[in-house]
Parts: structure tokens; C-alpha cells; sequence
């Protein structure tokens, strides 16, 4: 069976840096599974974030070798909207992910991209509002909402792509904890699905809903043991 | 009554053109009153006097400069030797103004409709959907800028430099220290913005679909027959002279 993410021997280098920031990186993720990976700030956990979903080497150059394979097919090989449509990741601000004035057209967005016809996008547009239940927020104006809400619109406007992976990179740090307890919520909700989720955190708290937990230390990713020492 | 936004992009222009074109104040202060009646009937919307207000100062400067660098007809006010006042200048910076209103009451018309509307109505109009859609960003995150702008500068007067009482000299180059760190953080929103419109397929295909769908009512042919009809009599009024 094809796995839908295998980081084989992952190496990456910035422009212009001389130090490694991930050396030697082997990670694989069965379907429904949630790995979450936690280090300390500038241990390199967006960078490997960028590397799965493929912005490293589409966006942001450096030295990158090794493979990512999402559901077999290298990264390195697959365009940035081919993989939109099977990996969906979240970032830590929702404030540049939110550029609509309307919920709506936010989720919308990504399927108008695809040149879906409008009713599958009306399709999809109940059923993400459905499940991350924010139906009533649908003529909202994002900036008006929580944190929480910004992050589940956020999630929502992915989730609209239908993929089958989802990255979560830090997107609790910025809430209080009922933001994060919907989040939590949000994410269980997922892998119940059958999705495939990798959280980003540096926060002991939130680890409870992973089912594999690593830690990246130095570059290298290691078996996480409870402490960040 | 709801418009479309294309009907209103055009009763905005024809407004305007009629502010740039026309230089009969009496013509003027008429565009004037009807930018106020269709903001009144349109979108009931009279923030704008508010914001209006704040301009009274500069207005009146304007006519002031206007009177001094351009000098024309009766002399209404003298220092001196020097002209302060006159009737040209006068009717000059009253020109100003009522331009400046017209452009600004007119630009309310637009209010109700949200920026992804207008960005449609643009892209009906054959405008290029990333053209049309970077206008539309950029609206969103002026604000922003400037409220990054005003975080570096509370954090710089938290440090204890007040920069109300620095000579001028001093103070410009603290406005130099303020545009590094906004610079910065400028760049960063912007690459995390465009990373974020990469993954969700920006510019999968070189169309794309919209869900919001723009559909001209008979309202909107009505008022765009009387937008045009308007800007064609002021217009004539104004170049054969008949008012």
C-alpha cells in the first residue's frame, strides 16, 4: 500500500547558509494517523513543514536532498497545485491566509482555482462549513472573528481543496484555550475521516491528540521522550 | 436598491469625470449635490462627512495658496503689499474643494459592495483576474501597514524616546529607524500571503471559475442609461456654455 507521506533521508540547506537546518530526516505517516512533531524555536520545524508540502523547493530555494513522496509521487516532481489538491497545511497566522472580506469567497478561493463549475463549489462549500462547523459565519467577515474561528476558516478554505493530508504548522500558538480546544476538536474530527494530519507544536499540552510524537533537535528528528532537553 | 457593482463603478466614474473635466464651480457644486443624493439613496452612508471635516483646514488652505500663487481678478484681502486674497484665486480653491468632494462622495457610492464584488465586476470587464485581485489586496492590507507602522512606534516610545520633543532633525532620522522593521515585516506578511494563495492552486489553470455570480438587473441598465445621460448633459451644459 502507498504510503501518503515518506520523507526518505531529508536534507536542507538555506540560500546562502552554511549550516544544515534538517539533516538525515526518515519520517513515514500511515493514512489516518496524526504525527505531531514538536522543538524548540529555530529547530527547523517550518522549514520541515515546507519541505512536506512541497513550498521547499517550489517557493523557497536552498540545497535540498533527499525525496518527499506524497502518496508515492516525489515532490520535487509534482506542481504546487497538483499538490494542493492532495495536502492542505495551515499556517501559524491566520491574519495572511484570511484575504476575503466574506467567509464565502475565502473557502471558495481554492476550488475556483481548480475551474470547478459553481455547483460543486456550493457542494463543497456546505460540506466544509458543515464540518468544521461554522455554518453560521458563512457572510461573516473573517477579521471580525476569534482567533479560534480565523484558524478554523483558514482550515476551512483547505479543507475546500480535498485533501487527503493536512499539515498544521503551530496553528495553536497564537489562541487561548478555548481556540485551541476547537482546534483539538477539529483535528480528531479529521482523522476520524481517514485523513492524514501532521501538527506542527511546541506546546506539551496539545500532543495529547497525536498517536506519534518526535522531536526535532538539531536538525534531526528524534523520538520524543517528554522533554525538549 | 441593490446594484450591481459595475453599475456603480460606473455612476463613480461618470461623477469623477465630470470633477476633472468641468471648471464651472456653479456646474460643479450641482455634481456635488447629486453625488450627496445618490450616496444618500444608495447606501445612507454619512461617514464620510466626518472624514470630510477633518479636510476644512487643508481646504481652506488650498484656496489661500491658490489666491497667493494665482492672483486673479478683484483683490479681496491685502497684507501689505502682499495679496492674500482674490476673487480668481477664490473661485480657484473653491474649484479644489468641490473636485475634492465630489471625488470623495462619489467614491462612497462604492462602499456597498464587498471588494470580492468589485473585483468580479472588474473581471466581467475582461480586467485580468490577478490585476483586479492585487487591487483588492492591497485595500485589505493598507490598513496593516499602517497599524505595524504605529506598533514601531509605540515600541520605540516605550524604550523612553519621546519623539514629539526630538529637534526635526532628530526626528527624521527616528522615521528612518521606523522604516526598517515596517519594511520587514511588509515582506514577510506578503511571502506568507503568497505562499498561502500557492497551496490553495492560485493560478492552477490560466482561467478560473468564480462561485459569485454577477448578473445586470433591469435597475442597473436604468441607472447606467441615467449616469451617462448626466455626465453627457453637464458635460455639454459646460462646453457649449449654456449655463
Amino acid at each position: 500500500m502507498t504510503l501518503p507521506i515518506m520523507v526518505k533521508d531529508l536534507s536542507f540547506r538555506y540560500q546562502g547558509s552554511k549550516k544544515e537546518i534538517l539533516t538525515g530526516i526518515n519520517i513515514t505517516v500511515n493514512q489516518g494517523e496524526i504525527l505531531a512533531i514538536v522543538g524548540l524555536s529555530g529547530s527547523g520545524k517550518s522549514t520541515l513543514c515546507y519541505c512536506i508540502s512541497g513550498i521547499i523547493p517550489h517557493i523557497y530555494q536552498g540545497e535540498l536532498s533527499g525525496e518527499v513522496l506524497l502518496k508515492g509521487s516525489s515532490t520535487r516532481s509534482l506542481s504546487l497545485p497538483r499538490i494542493a489538491t492532495q495536502l492542505g497545511i495551515v499556517f501559524q497566522n491566520p491574519e495572511t491566509q484570511l484575504f476575503f472580506p466574506i467567509v464565502e469567497d475565502e473557502i471558495a478561493f481554492g476550488p475556483e482555482n481548480l475551474c470547478l463549475a459553481r455547483e460543486e463549489i456550493g457542494q463543497r462549500l456546505a460540506q466544509v462549513l458543515e464540518l468544521t462547523g461554522m455554518e453560521r459565519q458563512r457572510y461573516s467577515n473573517p477579521q471580525l472573528l476569534s482567533g479560534g474561528q480565523k484558524q478554523l476558516i483558514a482550515l476551512s478554505s483547505v479543507l475546500s481543496l480535498q485533501p487527503d493530508i493536512l499539515v498544521f504548522d503551530e496553528v495553536m500558538a497564537q489562541l487561548d484555550p478555548a481556540g485551541k480546544e476547537l482546534i483539538k476538536n477539529m483535528i480528531l474530527n479529521l482523522k476520524e475521516q481517514g485523513k492524514t494530519v501532521i501538527m506542527i507544536d511546541h506546546d506539551c499540552d496539545n500532543l495529547v491528540i497525536a498517536d506519534k510524537v518526535k522531536i526535532l533537535k538539531q536538525g534531526r528528528l528524534l523520538d520524543f521522550d517528554g522533554t525538549f532537553s | 436598491m441593490q446594484l450591481d457593482p459595475r453599475t456603480k463603478l460606473i455612476m463613480v466614474f461618470s461623477l469623477s469625470t465630470l470633477a476633472v473635466f468641468v471648471q464651472d464651480n456653479r456646474l460643479l457644486l450641482l455634481v456635488l449635490i447629486v453625488s450627496v443624493l445618490l450616496v444618500a439613496y444608495f447606501t445612507a452612508d454619512f461617514r464620510f462627512v466626518k472624514k470630510a471635516r477633518k479636510f476644512i483646514i487643508l481646504f481652506l488652505g488650498i484656496a489661500i495658496i491658490q489666491s497667493i500663487f494665482a492672483p486673479e481678478g478683484e483683490v479681496l484681502f491685502k497684507l501689505g503689499d502682499l495679496t492674500l486674497l482674490t476673487a480668481g484665486g477664490l473661485q480657484k480653491g473653491i474649484r479644489v474643494i468641490l473636485r475634492m468632494l465630489i471625488i470623495i462622495v462619489s467614491a462612497v457610492i462604492m462602499t456597498g459592495s464587498s471588494a470580492r464584488e468589485i473585483v468580479q465586476g472588474l473581471i466581467r470587464w475582461k480586467v485580468p483576474f490577478e490585476i483586479a485581485f492585487m487591487v483588492s489586496l492591497a485595500t485589505r492590507f493598507l490598513p496593516i501597514l499602517g497599524e505595524e507602522a504605529r506598533d514601531v512606534y509605540i515600541a520605540i516610545q516605550l524604550r523612553g524616546i519621546e519623539p514629539e520633543k526630538l529637534p526635526l532633525k532628530q526626528r527624521i532620522k527616528l522615521y528612518s529607524y521606523l522604516l526598517m522593521p515596517v519594511l520587514t515585516g511588509v515582506i514577510v506578511k506578503a511571502r506568507e500571503l503568497s505562499t498561502s494563495m500557492e497551496m490553495r492552486a492560485f493560478r492552477a489553470y490560466p482561467r478560473r471559475t468564480s462561485y459569485l455570480r454577477l448578473e445586470f438587473k433591469q435597475q442597473d441598465y436604468i441607472v447606467i442609461i441615467l449616469s451617462l445621460s448626466f455626465l453627457m448633459v453637464i458635460l455639454l451644459l459646460y462646453l457649449l456654455n449654456i449655463w
